[in-house]
C-alpha cells in the first residue's frame, strides 16, 4: 500500500490577526477620502471669499489626486498595503447599498437598454482587441486577456480569465497594467469630453459604464460628472460585470479546444463560480426597496452609507495607481490597449448617441 | 525508510466566503441595522 504524504499547507494567518492588519490601510483610505471631502467644501469657499477664479473640484477628484500624490511620491508603506487593497471590497459593498436607490422597475427600464448596448460593446471590443493583438503581434493569450479586460470588467475579468485559460503571470501583469493605466487616464479625459459634448447625465453615465473598464474607475468617472451620472455608470457597469462568466466560459472552451487550457466540466457551476455575487446583492436590495421595506429616511441613510463606501474606493483608486510601476510593464501591450480603448470609447459614444435618440434620454 | 510508492495528498482546502460574499454580507448587515432603527440618520 502506498504511503500517503500529507503536504503541509501554509497556515493562514488567524482571522483576527488578518483583520487587525487591515486597519491601518482602511484608516488611510478613510483619511484620504475625508480629506477630499473637506477640500471640496473648503477650497471653493476659500477661493470665493478671496475672489479667485477656481474650478469647483468634486471630492471624488480630490480623493483620487491625494491618493495619486501619496502613491507616486512617498509610496505606500507596507503597513498600509493590505488595508488599501480593500478598496474593491468597499466598492462592492457600496454597489449593493446603491441598489436601494433603484426601484426594480427602474433597474429593468434602465438595465434592458443598457444590456443591449453592453452586448454590442462586448462583441465589438473582443473583435477589435483580437484584431489589434494580431496586428501588433502580441502573444495570443495576452491578446485574450486584453480583449476580456476591455470588453467586460477590467482587472476582475483578467484575473478570472487567467485562471480559466492557464495564461502566464507575465501576460496577466501586462494586461492589468494596461487596463489600470488607461482607467486612470479615463478619469481625467471622460468628464472633459462629456462636458465638451454637453452630454446629459444619463447619456454620460451610460457611456462611462460602457467604456471605462475597471468598475472602480467607471464609478469614479461617472461620479466626477454628477451624482445621477455616477448612479447610471454603476448600473451599466454592473450589467457588464454580470456577463463576465459567459465571456470567460467562451474563452475557456476556445483555449481548451486548442489543447492549451483545462477542459471545462460543469458549465453551470463554472458560470456560477465566475458570476459576481454583488450583482445579486444589488438586485435584492433593489427588490426590498421596491417592496417598501425601507422608508424614505432609511433609503437616504442607505444611500449615504453607499457614498461613504465609494469614498473609500475613490481614495483607493488613487493610492494603488503607481505610474512608475505601470510604465515598467512595457509599451506594446499599453499601445494595443490605448488604441483599442480610444476606439471603444468612440464606438460606445456613437452607440450612446444612437440610444439617446431612440430612448429619449 | 519504506520502499513503497508515495502518494501525494494535499490537505483539504478551507472554504470561506469570497470578497463579493463578504461585501454583500456587510451591505445587508448595514441595511438590517438601518431598517431596525439602529442607524437613524447617516450624515454625508
Amino acid at each position: 500500500m502506498a504511503d500517503a504524504v500529507v503536504l503541509p499547507q501554509v497556515q493562514p494567518a488567524r482571522p483576527v490577526a488578518q483583520f487587525f492588519k487591515l486597519i491601518p490601510g482602511v484608516l488611510l483610505l478613510a483619511a484620504v477620502g475625508y480629506a477630499g471631502k473637506l477640500l471640496e467644501q473648503n477650497v471653493g469657499k476659500y477661493a470665493k471669499d478671496h475672489h479667485w477664479t477656481f474650478p469647483n473640484i468634486e471630492y471624488v477628484l480630490w480623493a483620487i489626486l491625494i491618493g495619486l500624490a501619496i502613491s507616486n511620491t512617498v509610496g505606500i508603506p507596507q503597513i498600509f498595503r493590505a488595508g488599501v487593497a480593500t478598496y474593491e471590497f468597499w466598492l462592492k459593498a457600496g454597489i449593493v447599498l446603491l441598489g436601494s436607490r433603484f426601484l426594480l422597475g427602474d433597474v429593468l427600464k434602465l438595465g434592458v437598454p443598457s444590456l443591449a448596448l453592453v452586448l454590442i460593446e462586448i462583441a465589438f471590443a473582443i473583435a477589435f482587441m483580437t484584431l489589434l493583438g494580431r496586428v501588433f503581434n502580441l502573444k495570443p493569450k495576452l491578446t485574450t486577456l486584453l480583449a476580456v479586460g476591455s470588453a467586460v470588467c477590467g482587472v476582475s475579468a483578467i484575473i478570472a480569465t487567467k485562471g480559466a485559460i492557464d495564461a502566464d503571470d507575465e501576460d496577466s501583469s501586462f494586461a492589468i497594467a494596461a487596463i489600470l493605466a488607461l482607467g486612470a487616464l479615463s478619469l481625467f479625459t471622460f468628464p472633459l469630453i462629456g462636458h465638451a459634448l454637453h452630454l446629459t447625465d444619463h447619456a454620460y453615465g451610460v457611456w462611462s459604464g460602457l467604456a471605462v473598464d475597471n468598475t472602480a474607475e467607471a464609478a469614479a468617472a461617472g461620479a466626477l460628472y454628477s451624482d445621477a451620472a455616477g448612479k447610471l455608470a454603476v448600473l451599466t457597469k454592473t450589467t457588464r460585470n454580470a456577463l463576465i462568466g459567459f465571456v470567460v466560459l467562451a474563452y475557456a472552451i476556445y483555449w481548451a479546444g486548442k489543447g492549451q487550457a483545462q477542459a471545462v466540466g460543469n458549465k453551470a457551476a463554472f458560470l456560477w463560480q465566475k458570476f459576481p455575487k454583488f450583482v445579486l446583492g444589488f438586485l435584492l436590495i433593489s427588490l426590498l426597496a421596491t417592496l417598501a421595506i425601507f422608508n424614505k429616511e432609511q433609503i437616504g441613510a442607505l444611500a449615504n452609507l453607499s457614498r461613504w463606501a465609494f469614498l473609500l474606493t475613490f481614495a483607493g483608486v488613487g493610492l494603488r495607481t503607481n505610474f512608475r510601476e505601470l510604465a515598467k510593464q512595457g509599451l506594446r501591450p499599453f499601445a494595443v490597449g490605448a488604441i483599442g480603448e480610444v476606439l471603444i470609447a468612440v464606438f460606445t459614444l456613437g452607440l450612446v448617441y444612437g440610444a439617446q435618440r431612440v430612448f429619449h434620454w | 525508510m519504506s520502499n513503497t510508492k508515495q502518494e501525494v495528498v494535499a490537505a483539504p482546502k478551507r472554504r470561506g466566503l469570497s470578497l463579493d460574499g463578504w461585501a454583500v454580507l456587510l451591505a445587508f448587515a448595514l441595511a438590517a441595522l438601518v431598517r431596525a432603527g439602529v442607524f437613524k440618520h447617516v450624515p454625508w
